[in-house]
């Protein structure tokens, strides 16, 4: 039988035949490696999940006509928009306003695409439902008040175009929007269907845009924006932006901490137990020494149990450790956590240190015992 | 040719004469028994002559060499390879089997040799226990288990501490036999103990009292 | 004798008890920080996202909805119907008084610039305004607290400035104006009558929003200029809500169609529709309204944190129990010879697990003391370090702390017990365990 072969036997045997210990040990490996995978992936994906929910603020990038226009082309907007990163941008919504009257009043008619507003306003509420087709509106819940209109009855608005004659349409009301801020006194309908109306097509007042990025990253975009396309003008809604990156970073920070502590507090743990597993060989070491084993060979099959348990411990560890990441994940954020590829290796890594340094205390300590120590009989 | 030869030797724990100028030759083949009650330095000398502890004074010479002032790498070295230690604990490694706890002496030696193990359980009569767990094991076959890790190295002086301390009447005779072989074979025995019964078994009979040798004599004169 | 044993024990087994003590102090440690940041943290979250500004906008009741459309020519509809300033201190007299960070009046005038034909939207607002509330405190309120994004080249104005202005951005950038500059403002107040003012830029302001297209003033000037002394068009209040529910949405639909049981959960409860509902009744003829924008999405974010905080302590609790637990095993495992040589005096199983129970509980229990100390100092550290101020310590958590000590002891103790008091005690103290 080879060296290396009786070297495998005295290690596994070790591990395998103190079961109960062993399990002790393999348990706060696999505990360690669970939090320490977990904590990880957490620490690393949290913060950009939580950054994805502070679009709930809606838009934090608005295109306005350069040179203080009040019309710019969609067309331009979209090749805008093609400049940013797609898997950034949560929404874009083009926004046209024009005045059109209802029993001679003059009201805000905003034209827009309500399937893109609803990712960029999704604080809206609407009582009713989102219009459908192009001749069905949403009037503002200020406007249902003072008109005491409701989602289903139709209003006919009167509108004159640049040319030709005043034009009065019949349209149905299919929902009342509530947002608190302007919305609640304006009439919005799809921007389709003000085109058919009035006519110049491809154009729109602002379009707002969400970005999850911080801000920093939404200036560089812009300034690129600003670069590429010269017919428009990026404004940063310094409001939700800004806010954002104070707060955001609170929270990162917050996540950074808590994870840091934890993942400390747990390895200091099982390495402790660790040590308490291996402590008890004192005997056994001076024995050993008193057959003629060299400190060398005593330190390298400490080495080697390490090892082992750290493997052990470690794959089972990466399974449950992904649960853990992925149960916080889907609770809290309804998304598949993303586990970086690197967690794994590096968790292998740190199970291995704990592990050996846990097992070369008392082989350190190996070098001190004194055979004699098998000999004091009782 | 004397394969032992102590001169002198003294040893001090802190204030605490534990050996007091011994001197003692063993010749190569001699089978002797140290006696003393507790406390008379029997295990200090063990310690000494075992390579596991090095005299305050005085020197020792094991096989024609001069181990009282080495180091402790090289007094490891000198116990792997000529000296065999049976312990009255047994002192088996728990979670390795009767095979293994003696191939583990030969492979800190040198090689690990499971056919030539083998041999050595069936020389102490453990061939149908070779894959049981120390704890599955009895009183007698444990301490023949420690035997047959002493002699697989095929050590120029085996070292046995209170053999038969833990055993019964049966188990002793079994291990004493054991001893009677090896002896007709011509190894070199040393056994400290407190059993004049045990002690009688040897040529030679060496009294310690107080950390000091107080009678050298053969067996039979002892009786 | 049993006192006797565990002290005996407690004092020679220094070592191996200490350890545990160590480690259970770092376990409740870990449970102590964690548990009072997670009960914290709603609060101080909360707190952070009053960056974002106003969450509540009281104007008028009946004013026409036209007043602060967007794009809208000047003069088509504007009402003429205000709130009343010297009623404002009142807002911090209502149930959740408390709870009302910050709050600014604004009132709007139109004004021409140095005799340009352009009209340009002047606004005057609270800037700190000191307040004496009716109930003896007092307070500082006004937009400096809750504009924190405005980037200011300069200082913010003084309330009590009555020659100074502060311009928007894109206003300064298309007059070309700088800070020092001298401007002429002409208004036309409430009679008709032509108001001109002489006024100095003290600074210039960038905010990213259509307040940067016009000049901002103290509130005082403004209402000279136009006449409407003691008079403001719109508040914006800054308030600390508790995330909505389906209560409180039925509520904000019609706070008279609840119960009267459920109407009184949402009124004593920080709703932000709660907080508005309170507002009207304090001012006369108010209508206050949620801004969602800020209200929902901080709601929204709120309640994410919470489950998150809730679920890493859940989960980072669980796994410290049960590596200290597992640490307890692993010291009760090495004493089984100590355990073996009790059994073979003759003591009984459950005076030996009496003792070794006792005796662990004294040593984790300093330790679960030790952590909690150390615990609110960590606590304390992520609340300074992440937030600038502390966590407050909550009661709550020392019985559950408490119990942590008492569980994971006992949990981990048991089994090994169990295992060592099945063995005999021959076997243990000949080695062949």
């Amino acid at each position: 039988m080879t060296r290396q072969a009786m070297f495998r036997r005295i290690v596994l045997s070790s591990l395998i035949r103190r079961r109960s210990r062993m399990l002790v040990a393999l348990l706060a490996v696999l505990i360690g490696t669970t939090v320490f995978l977990g904590m990880g992936a957490v620490y690393y994906d949290i913060p950009r999940q939580m950054g994805r929910e502070f679009r709930s603020y809606g838009a934090n990038l608005v295109l306005v006509a350069a040179g203080g226009g009040s019309v710019l082309k969609l067309e331009e907007a979209r090749r805008a928009i093609a400049l940013l990163p797609v898997d950034k941008v949560v929404g874009a919504t083009p926004f046209r306003y024009e005045t059109m009257y209802y029993n001679k009043q003059g009201l805000t008619v905003v034209g827009t695409d309500f399937s893109a507003v609803r990712k960029t306003s999704p604080y809206w509420r609407v009582q009713g439902e989102w219009p459908q087709k192009d001749d069905e509106i949403l009037i503002g819940a200020d406007i249902a008040e003072h008109t005491r209109l409701y989602a289903g009855s139709f209003i006919a608005l009167e509108v004159s175009p640049p040319k030709g004659r005043k034009i009065k349409k019949e349209m149905k009301i299919s929902g009342v929007v509530h947002s608190g801020g302007a919305e609640d006194g304006f009439v919005l309908m799809p921007l389709a269907g003000m085109e058919t109306l009035l006519g110049a097509g491809g154009t729109a007042a602002v379009v707002e845009i969400s970005i999850a990025a911080a801000s920093e990253e939404i200036a560089a975009f812009s300034a690129a924006i600003q670069a590429k396309t010269p017919g428009l003008t990026p404004r940063l809604v310094k409001r939700i932006a800004d806010s954002e990156t104070t707060v955001l970073s609170r929270l990162q920070a917050l996540i950074f901490m808590v994870t840091g502590i934890v993942l400390f507090l747990t390895l200091i743990c099982v390495g402790t137990t660790m040590l308490t597993v291996v402590m008890e060989r004192r005997g056994e070491i001076g024995l050993k020494k008193a057959l003629g084993a060299d400190n060398k060979a005593i330190i390298f099959e400490f080495i080697g149990e390490g090892v082992v348990l750290a493997l052990a411990g470690w794959l089972p560890g990466l399974v449950s450790g992904y649960f853990f990441a992925q149960m916080v994940s889907v609770s809290v954020f309804s998304r598949e956590v993303d586990l970086p590829f690197f967690l794994v290796p590096l968790t292998l890594c740190a199970s291995l240190a704990v592990t050996i340094t846990a097992s070369l205390l008392p082989a350190a300590a190996a070098v001190d015992v004194e055979p004699a120590l098998v000999l004091g009989g009782e | 040719m004397n394969i032992l030869e102590l001169k002198d030797v003294s040893m001090l724990y802190g204030q605490v004469m534990a050996l007091q100028n011994i001197s003692l030759s063993v010749a190569s083949g001699e089978w002797v028994a140290i006696m003393g009650a507790s406390g008379s330095g029997k295990t200090t000398l063990m310690n000494i002559v075992g390579c596991m502890n090095k005299a305050t004074r005085g020197t020792v010479t094991l096989d024609g060499e001069n181990i009282s002032r080495l180091d402790g790498r090289d007094l490891t070295a000198i116990r792997r390879d000529k000296i065999g230690l049976i312990f009255q604990q047994f002192h088996l490694i728990s979670y390795l089997t009767a095979v293994e706890n003696v191939m583990i002496a030969q492979y800190y030696h040198s090689m690990a040799d499971e056919q030539e193990t083998l041999r050595a359980l069936k020389r102490v009569g453990l061939t149908h226990r070779a894959g049981h767990l120390p704890r599955q094991l009895s009183g007698g076959e444990q301490q023949r288990l420690c035997i047959a890790r002493a002699l697989i190295n095929y050590p120029r002086l085996i070292l046995a501490d209170e053999p038969t301390g833990n055993l019964d009447e049966s188990n002793q005779n079994t291990v004493l036999d054991i001893f009677h072989q090896l002896h007709a074979e011509g190894s070199t025995i040393i056994v400290v103990t407190h059993s004049p019964e045990v002690a009688a078994h040897a040529q030679r009979v060496v009294s310690l009292e107080f950390g000091r040798l107080v009678s050298d004599v053969p067996a039979q004169r002892f009786h | 004798m049993f006192l006797r044993m565990v002290l005996g024990a407690l004092t020679r087994q220094k070592k191996k008890l200490l350890m545990m003590a160590c480690a259970m102090a770092l376990g409740i440690s870990l449970a102590t920080a964690m548990l009072n940041v997670m009960l914290d943290v709603g609060d101080k979250i909360n707190q952070e996202l009053k960056t974002y500004g106003a969450n509540i906008i009281v104007t008028p009741r009946g004013a026409s909805f036209l007043a602060d459309l967007y794009g809208v020519e000047d003069g088509a509809g504007v009402s003429d119907k205000y709130l009343s300033e010297a009623e404002l201190p009142n807002l911090k007299t209502i149930f959740w008084a408390f709870n009302i960070v910050d709050f600014t009046p604004y009132l709007d005038a139109s004004v021409s610039v140095n005799g340009h034909e352009e009209k340009v939207p002047l606004l005057g607002a609270w800037f700190a305004k000191h307040l004496d509330i009716p109930t003896g405190e007092a307070v500082d309120t006004g937009i400096i607290n809750m504009k924190s994004w405005w980037d200011i080249r300069g200082s913010w104005l003084k309330d009590d400035d009555e020659s100074g202005v502060m311009a928007g951005s894109i206003f300064a950038g298309k007059q070309g104006i700088k800070t020092g500059d001298k401007l002429t403002i002409f208004a036309r107040d409430n009679s008709g009558k032509v108001q001109t003012a002489f006024l100095t830029v003290r600074s210039v302001f960038h905010s990213g929003d259509k307040e940067d297209e016009g000049l901002l003033a103290p509130l005082a000037l403004v209402q000279g200029l136009t006449g409407l002394e003691g008079k403001v068009r719109r508040v914006e209040v800054s308030a600390l809500t508790t995330p909505e529910n389906d209560l409180s949405r039925r509520a904000s639909q019609n706070p008279r169609s609840l119960s009267r049981q459920d109407w009184e959960i949402w009124y004593c409860t920080a709703y932000v529709s709660a907080i508005a509902y309170q507002i009207e009744e304090a001012l006369t003829d108010a209508r206050a309204k949620a801004i969602l924008q800020v209200a929902e999405s901080e709601g929204k974010i709120l309640q994410k944190t919470r489950l998150l905080m809730l679920l890493l302590t859940f989960l980072s609790l669980a796994c410290s129990a049960l590596a200290i637990s597992n640490l307890v095993t692993a010291n009760v495992l090495e004493r089984s010879v100590e355990i073996g040589l009790l059994k073979a005096l003759g003591a009984t199983n459950a005076s030996i697990s009496f003792a070794l129970l006792t005796e662990m509980l004294i040593a984790t229990g300093i330790g679960g003391v030790v952590g909690y100390g150390t615990g609110l100092g960590l606590a304390s550290i992520i609340g300074h370090s992440v937030f600038g101020s502390a966590v407050s310590a909550k009661a709550l958590v020392i019985p559950i702390a408490a119990l942590l000590v008492l569980l994971v002891t006992i949990g981990g103790s048991l089994p090994a017990l169990r295992m060592l008091l099945r063995l005999r005690p021959a076997e243990v103290l000949h080695g062949r365990q």
